[in-house]
């Protein structure tokens, strides 16, 4: 069976919430069904039909199309199956998703994989603000679960991640890992200031030396981490080849807070 | 009489009788293969027998590199106890002094089931709160503090109640030097099965015993039907050639292993023919009233 997919006719003069089309809300519909599920943002309404060409039926594998910016909550609330966007996203892309997997060709808008539960959410280029961040009515950021971010991620990376893995292969900005709670955040390129401001029991790990590391953190110097190994073989399992290593410096804090959490600066 | 020779060894038409017990596989790696195989050896030292050890242990086989989830030497551990309760008591005190204490270990799981026994869940106190988890790709894994760094613990490991112990082959011989060779041989076949462990010394018994004993108090006591200084007594089971016994005796997390590695036993120990002074490859039982599992050698060797 063909994935169904959407392809985004012509750019709406609105922005778009995306959330009813997940295999769940999908399941059982027919065609004419799907192309009359409203999707419009402001008064003016507008239907799945209006906006994108419908083609193809397995609902446990959705393509988006020609996508945007303005094409918000993509994968929203995803329990199983599988998103390929083939174009940019707008925000909350997978926010609150349990399961399954989103991955997006182009570059993502603020808040992707908020409060997420579980799955994955692979973006081939940049992400805003709130990677993994904290979803409106939520008190927890990313709950569990894996996202990638090839390239740039913008402020508050991780922001109250409770559980899961965040990879950022390109730089992140200010306050990556703020008031995170646990779980880990890979930065590969760097990150802004305030790195790990209010961290709890997180682990940040730093494939160089960041510019700027909070006077909050204190320095327990070199030593080895059979962690970084484990984790290292999980991300090959997965298909990605970073190097980690298995030794590391060790700054924990934020002492500011619980004082639990870490940096790892890779060596 | 023994009709069936293998090389002209004799296979007695009899049964090795074997009782259902609890198992669970740990695996253990470390910065070397060498360090991995102290801490497997600690581990699973005075465990031969739950008559008083308190479980049954051994090592598995070696885990190369690639075979582990650190990517570091390894080694995989099996445990038998008769029952979970005491399985659990035996992975958190064998772990916890011989795993946790050993340069550089980590100690993760090496069996999934529904069930399952704790391993970090249990042993992450000793970090005393300084002690922090990590998910990853649904398995938790417990980072303990230690002197020589951190000990990474995974959170459970599983168990089966479907594991066998006592399998057993009992080899006969015209020397002592011959049945040695020949068990040596034996166990060395075994070791590269996967799923049993042989937990004597070497993986050798020369002391096989039977329930009880003259004595008050003495659950075991010598099979002295087996014991060729003996032969002289009625209750001999020995031809009057025999000049040394040896058993060995299998544990395994199925009956299918234990049965697979008994045919790679015989087959090894007969292998030098009756040539090298082995007369009779016999089985330890207790006329089949105890246990449920019988291991015919007759159908093993065919």
């Amino acid at each position: 069976m063909s994935a169904l997919s959407f392809e985004l006719n012509n750019k709406p003069d609105q922005r778009l919430d995306l959330s009813p089309l997940v295999p769940a809300r999908l399941a059982g519909l027919n065609r004419k069904q799907v192309e009359a599920l409203p999707i419009n943002t402001t008064r003016t309404k507008l239907t799945v039909g209006d906006a994108f060409k419908v083609r193809g039926k397995d609902v446990e594998s959705l393509h988006f199309v020609g996508t945007d910016e303005r094409c918000d909550k993509i994968g929203a609330g995803l329990a199983g199956g599988e998103i390929v966007v083939e174009g940019d996203a707008g925000r909350l892309l997978g926010a609150q998703m349990k399961s399954g997997k989103i991955a997006v060709d182009g570059s993502v808008g603020v808040l992707a994989g908020a409060s997420m539960g579980g799955g994955e959410v692979a973006v081939r280029r940049d992400a805003g603000d709130q990677v993994g961040g904290v979803a409106f009515g939520e008190t927890f950021g990313m709950k569990g679960g894996f996202i990638f971010i090839g390239r740039d991620a913008g402020a508050l990376v991780g922001e109250r991640l409770r559980r899961g893995l965040i990879v950022v292969g390109g730089k992140a900005g200010d306050y990556a890992g703020g008031r995170m709670v646990a779980g880990t955040i890979l930065l590969r390129g760097g990150a802004g200031r305030y790195a790990g401001y209010g961290n709890r029991r997180g682990s940040l790990i730093f494939a160089e030396k960041p510019r700027h590391i909070l006077p909050t953190y204190a320095d327990s110097g070199v030593m080895e981490f059979d962690y970084l190994r484990l984790l290292e073989t999980w991300l090959r399992e997965q298909g990605m080849r970073i190097r980690l290593g298995g030794r590391a410096r060790r700054l924990m804090g934020d002492q500011a807070v619980l004082g639990k959490g870490e940096m790892l600066i890779l060596r | 009489m023994p009709e069936l020779k293998l090389k002209g060894v004799n296979i007695v038409e009899t049964f090795a009788e074997a009782f259902p017990m609890v198992g669970t596989r740990v695996i253990i790696t470390a910065p070397t293969a060498e360090w991995a195989m102290i801490s497997a050896s600690t581990m699973t030292g005075f465990a031969t027998s739950v008559i008083a050890c308190g479980a049954e242990a051994g090592i598995e086989r070696i885990l190369s590199k690639k075979e582990t989830p650190d990517r570091r030497p390894g080694v995989a551990v099996l445990l038998f106890t008769m029952d979970v309760d005491k399985l659990q008591t035996q992975l958190r005190n064998r772990v916890g002094q011989c795993v946790l204490t050993s340069p550089g270990s980590a100690c993760y799981a090496g069996l999934d089931s529904k069930k399952s026994l704790k391993l970090g869940s249990s042993l992450r106190f000793f970090g005393d709160g300084w002690q922090t988890s990590k998910v990853i790709g649904g398995r938790r894994y417990w980072r303990i503090p230690v002197m020589g760094g951190e000990f990474v613990c995974e959170e459970k490991t599983g168990l089966t109640k479907n594991a066998v112990g006592g399998g057993n082959l009992l080899v006969v011989g015209k020397s002592h030097h011959a049945v040695l060779a020949a068990c040596t041989r034996a166990v060395k076949a075994m070791a590269d099965l996967p799923d049993v462990i042989t937990p004597f010394p070497g993986g050798i018994v020369r002391s096989g015993s039977k329930v009880g004993s003259k004595y008050a108090g003495q659950i075991a006591s010598t099979n002295h039907a087996y014991a060729p200084g003996l032969k002289w007594h009625a209750d001999s089971e020995l031809p009057p050639s025999a000049e040394a016994v040896l058993e060995i005796v299998i544990d395994g997390l199925s009956a299918d292993a234990i049965h697979e590695a008994m045919h790679a036993g015989i087959h090894a120990i007969a292998r030098g023919g009756s040539r090298e002074g082995i007369t009779h490859i016999t089985a330890g039982n207790y006329g089949g009233n105890l246990g449920p599992h019988h291991f015919h050698l007759k159908e093993i060797v065919g």
